[in-house]
C-alpha cells in the first residue's frame, strides 16, 4: 500500500505530504543498495535492474533485507519489546506491516496483544483420544505463519510402541497409510509453557521471557540467533530460523500479533506461543480448534470452573520431563478416572 | 421345557441389568454424585459382563450364559440405593444434570441429519420392531452394544422424530448425550465438565460443545482409521531421516548386513 509506505512513522514527523521525495529516495535506496550487495563492478546493471527483479534472477537479496533504510534503520535501533514506548510499538507494527506488504504483497494487520488481566494458561493433551492425525499440526502451520520448507513446526507428534515410553524411541516422521497403525500410540510434543524455564535463563540478551499470562514468549527482534534457548529447552520446542521462511502469499495469516505469528526473519529462534493473538481474545489456539477428537483442552488455570481444572483434578494426569524441575504448564492425560480415595 | 427355563432365565437377566441402568440415571442425579457414580459403576459392571448375545426385544431368541442367571440369581445388590422406593421400583425420573453445574450449550444436531424428519417416510410406514435388515436409507449395520441393542433402544418407535430414555422419556436429537450418557456414565460426566469431546469457539465462558452423535456415530461409535497430515519436512540441503528401525533397534538389529551367512555363533 503505497499509502501506508509513505506515511511517516514518528520518526520522520512533517514529510506527510512529499510523497514524491520518499519516492524517490526509495528508488534509489533500492538500485544503489543492491548494487552494494552484488559489487560495485555491477552498478552499471544494478541500475538498471529493480531489487525485485535482482531478487528473482538470484543474484542476491535486495539490500536492507528488501526494506527501505528508514525501515532498516529502525529494525537495527529498536528497543526490547518491554522498554519499547507506546510510539515505538507502533512504529514498529507498522514497520512489521509495511515489510509484510513487501515481501508477500499483502496486507497484514499486527497488533501488540496484551496479557489479559487474571489468567494463566494451562493446556491438557488425553493421549487416549490422541490418533495422530497431524491435524493439530496442519493448523498450527496455517495459523503461525510457519515456513512451509524450513522444517519450523511447533507440535511435533511422535509415535511410540505400546508400552514404551522412550522418547528415543519415538518417531515423528511416520506417514502410515492410515493412523492409527496397530500397537502404537500418539504423543504430540510442544512448547510446555514451563513455569521456570530453562530457555529463558539460557538467553544471554533477555529476548525471551514467561509473560504474565504463563506464556513464554520471543521478541523475534531482539533474538541474536545463537541457539542457546535450543539447547536448554529439554522439549525440543524451539526452533530456528536457518533460511528465510517461505510462505505462499495466499496463505499468509494476516491477522498478527507482535510477540506472536508475525512473520519471522531468518536467524530467530521461535516456538508455540499458546496462539497469543487469539487466546489473549478469548479465541481458543489453532491446535485446538483443529483437533478432530477433541483430545486438546485449554483454559484458565486461575479458574476453578474451568476444564483444564477438572482434569487436573478428576484425571490421572502427567507432565513430560517433570523430574527437572521445569514446571509445565501442560499436562497430559487419558482417559482414566483418578482413583479415589 | 429347558428351551422355556432359559428363555425365563435371560428375561430375568435383562430386567436385572435395565433395573440397574435406571438406577445409576438416578444415582447421578443425587447430592453426592462422585460416590454413587462409583457403587452403580461398579453394579453395572457385574451385571453387565457376563453377557453373550442376548437380543431384544425380549420375547425373541434369547441366549444368556449360565454365567450370567447364576449371578443374576444369587448375588444381591452390594449397595443399598437410598432412592428405590419401597416396592422396587425405580422412581419416574431421569438424570438433568449434575448439581454444580448447568448442562454444556450443545450444538445442534438436527440440522445436520439427512433424513431428518424421520416422520417424512415413517408416518406412512407401521411400526415393525421385529430385528430384521432394514432400508438402505438407514445406516447399514448395527454395530454398538455387541448385540444387546435393536433401534427401539433409543429411537421411538412411535414417535420415529424423536429418542427416548430406557424408562421411556422423550429427547430430541439435539440431546443425544442424555441417551448415550445411560451406559457411558463415565464419559457423560467428563463430557459434561470438559474432561471428554470437542469443545468451539472460546476457551472461556460457558462452553458450547458437539453432542456425543457429532463426532460418534452411535450405530459404529468408534473413529475410522484415515490418513494423516503430511510428516514434516525435511529441511533444505540436509539429507531425510534414516528409517526408524535403524534408529530405534537393538544393536544387533542394527547390524544385520554384518551376519554370516549359516549364523556368527558357529564361526567363532
Amino acid at each position: 500500500m503505497t499509502s501506508n509506505e509513505s506515511e511517516p512513522v514518528a520518526v520522520e514527523p512533517g514529510k506527510a505530504d512529499d510523497d514524491l521525495a520518499n519516492a524517490a529516495r526509495r528508488l534509489f535506496m533500492q538500485r544503489v543498495g543492491s548494487a552494494g550487495v552484488v559489487g560495485v563492478a555491477s552498478v552499471a546493471s544494478a541500475a538498471a535492474a529493480t531489487a525485485a527483479t535482482a531478487a528473482a534472477v538470484g543474484l542476491a537479496k535486495p539490500a536492507w533485507g528488501g526494506a527501505t533504510l528508514r525501515d532498516a534503520m529502525g529494525d537495527l535501533f529498536q528497543q526490547h519489546y518491554q522498554r519499547m514506548s507506546d510510539e515505538e510499538m507502533q512504529a514498529a507494527l507498522a514497520r512489521i506491516e509495511r515489510k509484510a506488504k513487501r515481501k508477500f504483497g499483502i496486507d497484514i494487520h499486527c497488533e501488540d496483544t496484551k496479557p489479559m488481566p487474571g489468567t494463566y494458561f494451562g493446556y491438557a493433551l488425553n493421549i487416549s483420544k490422541c490418533r495422530g492425525y497431524r491435524e493439530c499440526v496442519a493448523g498450527c502451520v496455517r495459523e503461525n505463519n510457519q515456513g512451509r520448507d524450513s522444517q519450523v513446526q511447533y507440535i511435533r507428534v511422535l509415535e511410540m510402541d505400546n508400552g514404551d515410553h522412550d522418547l528415543n524411541h519415538s518417531e515423528h516422521y511416520f506417514d502410515p497409510e492410515t493412523v492409527p497403525v496397530e500397537g502404537k500410540w500418539y504423543l504430540p510434543v510442544q512448547c510446555q509453557q514451563c513455569d521456570n524455564p530453562p530457555c529463558v535463563k539460557a538467553c544471554p540478551v533477555g529476548a525471551t521471557w514467561l509473560d504474565p499470562d504463563g506464556i513464554v514468549v520471543i521478541d523475534y527482534n531482539w533474538c541474536i540467533g545463537c541457539r542457546m534457548c535450543m539447547s536448554a529447552c529439554p522439549y525440543w520446542a524451539r526452533h530456528f530460523n536457518w533460511t528465510e521462511p517461505q510462505i505462499p502469499a495466499d496463505q499468509v495469516n494476516p491477522i498478527t500479533n507482535y510477540l506472536g505469528n508475525r512473520p519471522r526473519m531468518k536467524g530467530v529462534v521461535e516456538k508455540c506461543h499458546f496462539c497469543t493473538q487469539r487466546t489473549r481474545k478469548g479465541r481458543q489456539p489453532a491446535c485446538q480448534e483443529a483437533c478432530p477428537t477433541g483430545a486438546r483442552v485449554f483454559g484458565n488455570l486461575l479458574d476453578p470452573n474451568s476444564e483444564i481444572r477438572y482434569i487436573l483434578e478428576h484425571k490421572t494426569v502427567f507432565r513430560l520431563k517433570e523430574e527437572l524441575g521445569t514446571e509445565p504448564k501442560f499436562w497430559y492425560f487419558t482417559d482414566e478416572a483418578r482413583a479415589r480415595p | 421345557m429347558d428351551q422355556d427355563r432359559m428363555r425365563q432365565a435371560g428375561r430375568t437377566a435383562l430386567l436385572v441389568a435395565l433395573w440397574v441402568g435406571g438406577n445409576v440415571c438416578l444415582a447421578q442425579s443425587g447430592s453426592n454424585a462422585d460416590r454413587m457414580d462409583a457403587i452403580a459403576g461398579a453394579e453395572v459392571g457385574h451385571a453387565l459382563r457376563p453377557t453373550g448375545a442376548v437380543q431384544l426385544p425380549v420375547g425373541t431368541t434369547v441366549v444368556v450364559p449360565p454365567a450370567l442367571v447364576r449371578d443374576a440369581q444369587v448375588h444381591a445388590p452390594t449397595a443399598v440405593d437410598p432412592f428405590v422406593a419401597p416396592d422396587g421400583q425405580p422412581p419416574q425420573t431421569e438424570f438433568t444434570g449434575y448439581p454444580q453445574r448447568l448442562p454444556p450449550t450443545v450444538v445442534p444436531r438436527q440440522p445436520a441429519l439427512a433424513f431428518y424428519p424421520c416422520a417424512r417416510c415413517h408416518q406412512y410406514l407401521p411400526v415393525n420392531a421385529t430385528p430384521r435388515v432394514l432400508a438402505p436409507a438407514h445406516e447399514v449395520g448395527l454395530n454398538h452394544g455387541a448385540g444387546r441393542f435393536w433401534c427401539d433402544t433409543c429411537h421411538d418407535l412411535n414417535d420415529k422424530n424423536t429418542l427416548h430414555t430406557l424408562r421411556g422419556t422423550a429427547v430430541d436429537f439435539n440431546n443425544a448425550w442424555r441417551i448415550c450418557g445411560q451406559c457411558h456414565q463415565a464419559r457423560q460426566k467428563d463430557w459434561y465438565f470438559g474432561g471428554h469431546g470437542k469443545r468451539l469457539y472460546s476457551w472461556k465462558g460457558e462452553p458450547v460443545r458437539y453432542d456425543c452423535t457429532h463426532c460418534h456415530n452411535p450405530h459404529r461409535p468408534p473413529f475410522m482409521q484415515r490418513k494423516p497430515q503430511p510428516p514434516p519436512p525435511v529441511r533444505a540441503g540436509l539429507a531425510a531421516m534414516p528409517p526408524p528401525v535403524m534408529l530405534n533397534s537393538p544393536v544387533w538389529v542394527k547390524h544385520t548386513d554384518r551376519l554370516i551367512e549359516g549364523g556368527n555363533h558357529d564361526k567363532q
